[in-house]
């Protein structure tokens, strides 16, 4: 099985943590054995060991998921051990970092818990409660302080105010632009749905808008936008400017209207035409059948447009940054600049873990969304 | 009662309805044949004005149909769809309630309504009504399509083709049970097919359409006697007239006095079903009795024929 081989190669091949002098060098890798306390070494090899058993067996998939728990909290509370293991005593340029070997742990563990939770099918509810948990269990390591002496932390603690301030403009922009995404995204769907003709103008346009490169686009933006910040009264005073948040705001509404829109089309397709014929024959106005019919039954496929605009939008308001336009961008480029890998991993972590939960959180309303149609469909 | 009057609907100058004329009189079951693209859908969905005609006009008991907004006149008839037409996300009390709802009944009010209807149409409330469409046979959904359309207790109720997704089994049993609630609620009803013998088992006057034109409008006696064109000979089958003939009456109104060996047959029973058990049991007479079970007489092989014969 390729879980337990990767747990093998992570346990005993590849490196378990780095350390380096200080934050630029290149670091030297360090086993499991060679980075933590005999004792501690022991315990952790032990475990895995347990865990590679468990997943070679035939388990039940509860037993896998609370192996991959289990083994998930050990190695995140034993990457924290190292760090002070290693760090000598009054040394603050010292860096100690996660190597591969954690990273194809964690993968490995992250791979198996997907695994057991898919094959355990709970009800959408439950998972957000898992995922709340997982994110419960990472903050409580967090604020104990254990991985203090890690290198992200490191570069963390000298940065918490601006990390803040950007997770909120990160956070601003990637919900912003999809709130204005959905607020003009569902209405144009609707009107392409109802006014044929208008429907393969809007969608090839926007389709589009969707092949020009990010950077490309903040450069087009960087005109308009600029002159409007001149020309129009006011806009400069609420911030609209050729580069900054504006442009980069601008753009991810761009991009995000082409899956809300098309989405909204197809969603409203799909409605039943009986369910349609008799709403409108039985004496429902137009607008009673949109919003008692249509609306509610094309809601499981809008709503997967909106996830798509949602993790996609995480992810590229990284790009922000490159224009002044702030997020979890800024850390990224500063630390490839400073050939940091830390500070980029402090953007590009919790980039992810956003991204992440905002699906999971997504998936499980579109899968409440769903379930009387979705049986209705296979009947 | 509904007076069609000189009605036409052209799409891009050709008439698909072609200056129709007939009056429906009330509590009566019409039915609209035809083939398909025979225009007999677009003449029913002009009566609750699904498609709005090009000239002439309706009157349902004397006021014109576009005397009042087209949602509001499709609230006060019936409509039922091929395929139901059910609101997957609603629950069978749900989409029961629907025209009541829009109608602004009260809470108390429709639920009495949904619960009558649900008994009435043979599905217990406690069972169906919090189902989900999907979880319903097509016989139940097709019924629940039907109580939905009746909900708001309409005087006219228009079908289009209502039982065309139906097994044949079901099919039958779905037209004599819509039978039954026609003469309960005494609704008038329209209903548009392309079966015959559907037509001729639940109509009191069927119109025939052919190319967008009303070619023949009456009883299916007259239908079968006295076809006015080729193509209503055609539509009936010149092969299946006595057979036809005998389908219209029951074996109550063929009864002659005397009796006869064997199982009665209900007086209710099609003639044309009683002839089918004479031939097959190889008998010339059976007796017919009342639906409490008193013998009323007996119907013969004989007297059938005559009945089957042309009229003089």
């Amino acid at each position: 099985m390729v879980i337990a081989l990767l747990v093998a190669y992570g346990t005993l091949v590849a490196p378990f943590a780095t350390f380096r002098a200080n934050r630029i060098v290149p670091g030297e890798a360090k086993s499991i054995l060679a980075a933590l306390p005999v004792s501690a070494g022991v315990v952790l090899l032990g475990l895995m060991v347990v865990a590679a058993a468990i997943i070679l067996l035939k388990t039940p998939a509860l037993l896998r998921l609370a192996a991959a728990a289990v083994s998930l909290g050990a190695i995140a509370l034993f990457i924290g051990l190292t760090a002070t293991y290693l760090t000598p005593p009054e040394n603050t340029y010292a860096r100690v970092s996660p190597a591969s070997g954690f990273w194809v742990l964690l993968f490995a563990y992250a791979l198996l818990a997907a695994d057991s939770i898919t094959r355990l099918r709970p009800r959408p509810g439950v998972r957000v409660l898992l995922l709340i948990a997982t994110l419960a269990g990472a903050t409580a390591i967090l604020v104990s302080g254990l991985w203090d002496g890690l290198s992200i932390l490191k570069e963390y603690a000298g940065r918490a105010d601006v990390f803040w301030l950007e997770a909120g403009r990160h956070v601003a922009l990637a919900l912003g632009s999809l709130f204005a995404s959905v607020v003009v995204g569902l209405p144009l769907g609707i009107l392409c749905h109802r006014v044929e003709p208008l429907r393969a103008g809007v969608l090839n346009t926007l389709n589009l808008i969707q092949t020009i490169p990010s950077i490309a686009l903040f450069g087009i933006l960087i005109a308009p936008l600029g002159w409007i910040a001149v020309n129009v009264p006011g806009a400069a005073a609420i911030g609209i400017r050729g580069i900054g948040a504006a442009p980069a705001f601008v753009a991810l509404f761009l991009y995000s209207l082409l899956p809300v829109v098309a989405n909204t089309v197809v969603g409203l397709a799909g409605v039943p035409r009986e369910a349609n014929e008799a709403a409108r024959g039985i004496g429902m106005t137009d607008r009673q059948r949109l919003f008692g019919i249509e609306l509610p039954l094309a809601m499981p496929v809008i709503l997967t447009g909106i996830r798509i605009v949602l993790v996609q939008n995480i992810g590229l308001a990284t790009i922000a940054a490159l224009i002044g336009g702030g997020g979890f961008g800024v850390f990224v480029f500063q630390g490839i600049g400073q050939t940091a890998m830390d500070l980029v991993l402090l953007g590009a972590v919790p980039t992810v873990v956003l991204a992440f939960a905002a699906a999971i959180v997504l998936d499980a309303l579109i899968e409440m969304n769903t379930p009387s149609q979705n049986r209705g469909r296979t009947a | 009662m509904i007076e069609i009057d000189g009605i036409t609907k052209r799409y891009d100058g050709t008439a698909v309805v072609d200056n129709v004329t007939m009056t429906i009189a009330p509590r009566t079951v019409t039915v609209i044949v035809g083939t398909s693209g025979s225009g007999k859908t677009t003449l029913l969905r002009m009566i609750n004005r699904l498609v709005e005609p090009s000239a002439g006009a309706i009157r349902l008991d004397g006021d014109d149909n576009r005397s009042m907004p087209g949602y509001e006149l499709r609230r006060r008839i019936g409509y039922a769809i091929q395929g139901h037409g059910l609101f997957p996300h609603r629950t069978v009390a749900q989409n029961i309630a629907t025209v009541p709802v829009l109608l602004g009944w009260d809470k108390a009010r429709i639920d009495a309504k949904v619960a009558e209807l649900l008994a009435l149409f043979q599905l217990d409330p406690a069972i169906f009504a919090a189902r989900f469409p999907h979880e319903l046979s097509g016989g139940q959904q097709q019924r629940v399509g039907v109580a939905r359309a009746l909900a708001a207790e309409p005087k006219v109720l228009l079908m289009d083709e209502p039982f065309g997704a139906l097994d044949p089994i079901i099919r039958a049993k779905a037209q004599a049970d819509l039978l039954d609630i026609q003469k309960l609620l005494k609704t008038t009803i329209v209903l548009v097919t392309h079966d015959m013998d559907e037509a001729f088992h639940l109509a009191d006057k069927i119109a025939v359409m052919d190319k967008g034109e009303l070619v023949q409008y009456g009883t299916p006696a007259e239908l079968v006697t006295n076809p006015a064109t080729e193509f209503v000979q055609t539509l009936i089958g010149a092969s299946e007239r006595p057979f036809r003939l005998l389908s219209i009456e029951t074996a109550g109104q063929a009864v002659e006095p005397g009796t006869a060996d064997g199982q009665p047959v209900d007086a209710a029973t099609s003639q044309r079903d009683v002839l089918s058990e004479l031939l097959w049991t190889g008998r010339d007479a059976l007796p017919v009795a009342a639906a409490d079970g008193t013998l009323l007489g007996k119907v013969t092989l004989e007297g059938l024929a005559r009945r089957a014969a042309r009229p003089q």
